[in-house]
């Protein structure tokens, strides 16, 4: 199973990023294989729904589960909306990102079924009204 | 002559100068242009008598045809479409409604509609005062859109007393954009004093004169009066922080309700305005 994680850093010694749509990185771990590939996250810079475009672009990877520190509602909308069946989501999820795949080997880590934040919670603080 | 009563500060009493400044010359019309959280209502209570609907046109998308929305979702600068497949989440809250992705997407497969973002209202308030608002629905983001509108329904040949929202962002800048002459409301505070200066940068950029009111007069400290001095700032007028006018707005009643000598006041304010504005 091709599971995507967002990612401070490209190694297994990298922390989970705990933003999704404007993490840093994203890593493509491959369960069957244990290897995996990372790409930077260009979204992240977005000036809005950059949860939406990641998202769109995990699914394009391939992958069938996502791991990351929290997930908002407009990237929970089209993860489930997966052509080949809703993405499993495990958010909540910290520690680096070897310690989160051997969470998920164990069976250590359980899906969630709604989004864990609001909109534009990885956008910082102070955003205020505009 | 339109006069905006503008602050960068949220809550530094926009409202209490702008109803007051209303309420003392009586025959003008006044525009709550804080589309977002509008309140003047609250304290002018028109009588509402015609609503507009404000609407953009957004786009929707024929799917199940096995053509592919990725042109759409790759030009869509707010990311407000999704391609997955051939299929589409579209997220209506943060389309602008540019109409680009009818144009890059396959040909008859986006199409547009009406969508409702909010409201004008027009209304009056004995004895003179012609009301009008604009409300914005929670979560839209189009703020300029609504505000539009509202501009449409300027009476210029009247006395304009505009309300404006916080901040220096679009939305103020659209509400003070057609002012004669713009007052500045701040607290003597550090925070008041911060957004002030935001606020003095955007009007001289505009080119609109301006004044300021020091509301809460006697909190804080001297720095909002030194950096008025040091600039040649006017300061139109000083509110003193009295709890009693604090429970008078809590009411809803007006800084002229709570003593009458404001009126006075509001209306010398206005007639040195007038004069300094027919000067130009």
């Amino acid at each position: 199973m091709k599971v995507c994680l967002s990612s401070t850093g490209t190694t297994l010694d990298s922390n989970v990023d705990p933003r999704f749509g404007r993490c840093a990185y994203f890593i493509i771990y491959d369960t069957s294989t244990d290897t995996f590939e990372y790409y930077a996250n260009e979204s992240r810079d977005a000036m809005g729904g950059a949860g939406i475009q990641a998202a769109q672009k995990v699914i394009e990877k391939g992958a069938e589960a996502v791991i990351s520190g929290n997930i908002g509602p407009n990237s929970f909308k089209v993860l489930q909306s997966a052509p080949g069946g809703p993405v499993k989501i495990y958010s909540g999820v910290s520690g680096t990102i070897r310690s989160a795949i051997a969470q998920l080997k164990n069976n250590e880590l359980k899906p969630v079924t709604s989004s864990s934040v609001q909109s534009h919670y990885g956008m910082g603080s102070g955003m205020g009204r505009s | 002559m339109i006069i905006s009563v503008a602050s960068g500060k949220g809550g530094t009493g926009k409202t209490t100068v702008a109803v007051a400044l209303a309420r003392s010359i009586n025959y003008c019309q006044f525009i709550d242009y804080d589309v977002e959280a509008p309140n003047a209502s609250l304290f002018l209570k028109p009588d509402i008598k015609y609503i507009k609907k404000v609407t953009i046109r957004q786009p929707y998308f024929l799917t199940n045809t096995d053509k592919s929305f990725k042109r759409c979702a790759d030009f869509c600068h707010y990311n407000a479409v999704a391609s997955i497949g051939d299929e589409v989440v579209f997220f209506s809250e943060l389309c602008h409604g540019c109409g680009g992705c009818i144009l890059v997407g396959p040909e008859g497969a986006v199409r547009e509609k009406d969508v409702e973002i909010g409201e004008i209202s027009k209304g009056f308030c004995p004895p003179g005062i012609n009301f009008l608002m604009g409300n914005l629905k929670p979560g839209n983001m189009r703020t300029p859109t609504v505000q539009n509108e509202l501009e449409k329904n300027i009476e210029y040949d009247n006395h304009v007393i505009i309300d404006c929202p916080p901040g220096t962002s679009c939305s103020m800048v659209m509400s003070v954009k057609n002012s004669d002459f713009c007052i500045l409301v701040t607290e003597p505070t550090p925070f008041g004093l911060n957004d002030l200066m935001i606020s003095v940068d955007v009007l001289k950029n505009l080119k609109i004169p301006f004044g300021v009111i020091v509301n809460r007069f006697g909190i804080g400290n001297d720095e909002v009066l030194n950096y008025c001095k040091n600039n040649n700032i006017k300061i139109i007028a000083k509110i003193p922080n009295d709890l009693n006018i604090a429970k008078y707005y809590s009411k809803g009643l007006s800084l002229i309700d709570f003593d009458p000598i404001w009126k006075n006041k509001f209306n010398d304010i206005i007639s040195e305005i007038e004069k300094e504005v027919l000067k130009k």
